[in-house]
């Protein structure tokens, strides 16, 4: 009981603090804003204006929730306990009986709770928007979307709370945070097709292809190409649907590219079983969050 | 009968630096105790084992016979040497905040405040509060829900003689409840009234401890605590010398 009542004043606080900082505020108008002006601005490059439907919307906005909500989160996460230990409130908590444990899992529930309340506020009420101007009733892959981003948050959060724990100052935590961005973004994809080209193996340029339409590699107009082939074509039709995705499932062990394949199935030809985004998410938490805790639980305040 | 507090062959290294040297001590419920040593000679990170911020390389700290947790620790006031609260919130805020992850409710908080004379401005934002302000306001926090063991880590520092003296009211009043003081401090007159027992603490080692009755008669020194704890001194510092 004890427990749960300080993770919960832990969690408010965090929440309450970035609230009061305008941080909520501002996400919230970033996220309304990027949601109602792609959908209405998004197909601008080949010459149509206008609020798109969920799917168009959904396809254009993959790239822009890619690259800011794991850059968000890790900025939300990276000063979580390295502000603490900063401001040398750190000592004073531990001091009043709250564990490391629950300490980190109250600042890891106010980060997510930080981190999801503009998101989901900005993208339903832009949702809302986009059925209203577009008269489209098909929100499933918008509400995926939704939901897909806000997991791909939380796991950044995690990941920013372990370099956290890990870096003495606020200024070392933030550079972390900033090359574990480019490294998960851009470096990984750029190694992983390095390594598949040196496979040379006879499925490689098959898989080169698709490891660029599931990267950040490939331009948003390719992407609007394969949504145009898949939307005119039969089914049968479809280049890739021989293709087989268990040599892709390495692609999962990132989840900015887990999330672009569960978010393009039919355009990327990849289907993630839900046990494998499932499990490569539970193991990219257990991994930053036991990371987090093993190092704490080690340092001397 | 099992002492309140138990301390025994506590060491803590800091890679080759050794912070504490087999520390060994036990007192009773209701001691008042005189931490006491030069800077650096292990007393904050003494309280940091004691408190749970800090990992002893070896040895134990028991209360009442048992390995102290973290349910023993909401029990526990603690006053670091220099107080950091969360700026941006007001002094009420604060106060409550830190009431609420003991389990205290927010009219404990209200109460500690009206107490140490921090009332009028309980709504003032703590970047505001002077530095007399922010040390009161420590004390109301570590005194919220009459811990029964109070943690004071030089207290007493760059405070006026008043507050001071109003500080030593305080001190006198938890004492007088029965609870534990465990207090660190350079100010030696100002801990005076209150010490029943003294621990002097030089590089990492304890080099005496006793009620102040049983130092004086070992010390033969029957001067103030100061006078006291400086013939401790220059004894081991004689002894150090001859050993070499």
């Amino acid at each position: 009981m004890m427990a749960l009542r300080q993770i919960r004043l832990i969690a408010l606080k965090e929440f309450g603090d970035r609230f009061r900082s305008g941080w909520v505020i501002a996400c919230i108008v970033v996220w309304l804003g990027a949601v109602t002006l792609t959908s209405f601005f998004g197909l601008l490059q080949i010459g149509q204006i206008g609020m798109q439907g969920y799917e168009r919307t959904v396809i254009t906005l993959l790239n822009l929730v890619q690259y800011l909500v794991p850059l968000l989160a890790l900025l939300l996460g990276h000063d979580l306990i390295v502000s603490e230990a900063e401001e040398r409130t750190l000592k004073l908590l531990i001091a009043s009986g709250v564990s490391r444990r629950r300490l980190l899992a109250g600042k890891f529930i106010g980060g997510c709770l930080t981190l999801a309340v503009p998101l989901l506020s900005g993208f339903l009420i832009a949702g809302a928007a986009i059925g209203f101007g577009a008269r489209d009733r098909t929100i499933l892959p918008f509400l995926g979307l939704t939901a897909s981003g806000l997991g791909l948050g939380i796991l950044f959060v995690a990941l920013g709370q372990a370099i956290s724990v890990f870096c003495r100052t606020r200024v070392r935590a933030l550079v972390a945070a900033l090359l574990a961005w480019c490294l998960l973004v851009f470096v990984f994809d750029l190694v992983a097709l390095g390594l598949v080209i040196s496979t040379k193996s006879p499925a490689a340029a098959r898989e080169i292809e698709l490891v660029c339409d599931a990267t950040h590699v490939n331009a948003a107009a390719d992407i609007h190409s394969a949504y145009d082939n898949v939307t005119n074509s039969e089914p049968k039709a479809h280049p890739r649907e021989s293709a087989s995705s268990t040599p892709l499932l390495w692609l999962c062990l990132n989840p900015i590219d887990l999330f672009r394949c569960i978010n393009l199935p039919q355009q990327l030809g990849i289907t993630v079983p839900f046990f494998v985004a499932l499990g490569s998410s539970v193991l990219w938490l257990w991994l930053t969050l036991g990371a987090g805790f093993w190092k704490f639980c080690r340092t001397d305040l | 009968m099992t002492p309140y507090l138990q301390i025994s062959g506590l060491t803590k290294r800091y890679g080759s630096i050794v912070a504490l040297r087999d520390v060994d001590f036990s007192i009773e419920q209701g001691s008042v105790l005189a931490v006491l040593g030069p800077n650096g000679a292990g007393k904050s990170t003494l309280f940091g084992c004691l408190l749970g911020l800090t990992r002893a390389t070896s040895g134990q700290i028991l209360k009442r016979g048992a390995a102290i947790t973290d349910s023993d620790l909401v029990r526990v006031g603690y006053v670091p040497e220099r107080i950091s609260l969360y700026p941006q919130r007001s002094v009420s805020d604060n106060a409550a905040f830190f009431a609420a992850l003991r389990g205290q409710p927010v009219a404990c908080a209200e109460l500690e405040l009206e107490r140490v004379g921090l009332g009028t401005v309980r709504e003032r934002k703590v970047r505001q509060l002077s530095k007399g302000m922010l040390q009161r306001l420590g004390l109301a926090i570590a005194l919220c829900g009459k811990p029964e063991l109070l943690v004071l880590d030089e207290p007493f520092n760059g405070l006026d003689p008043a507050l001071l003296e109003s500080l030593q009211a305080i001190l006198e009043e938890e004492h007088g409840r029965g609870a534990t003081l465990l207090i660190s401090t350079h100010t030696m007159s100002a801990v005076e009234p209150l010490a029943t027992h003294a621990a002097v603490l030089l590089q990492g080692s304890l080099t005496a401890f006793g009620t102040i009755e049983q130092l004086r008669q070992e010390t033969g020194s029957y001067g103030s605590l100061e006078s006291m704890y400086n013939q401790i001194a220059r004894t081991c510092r004689r002894t150090e010398e001859v050993l070499q």
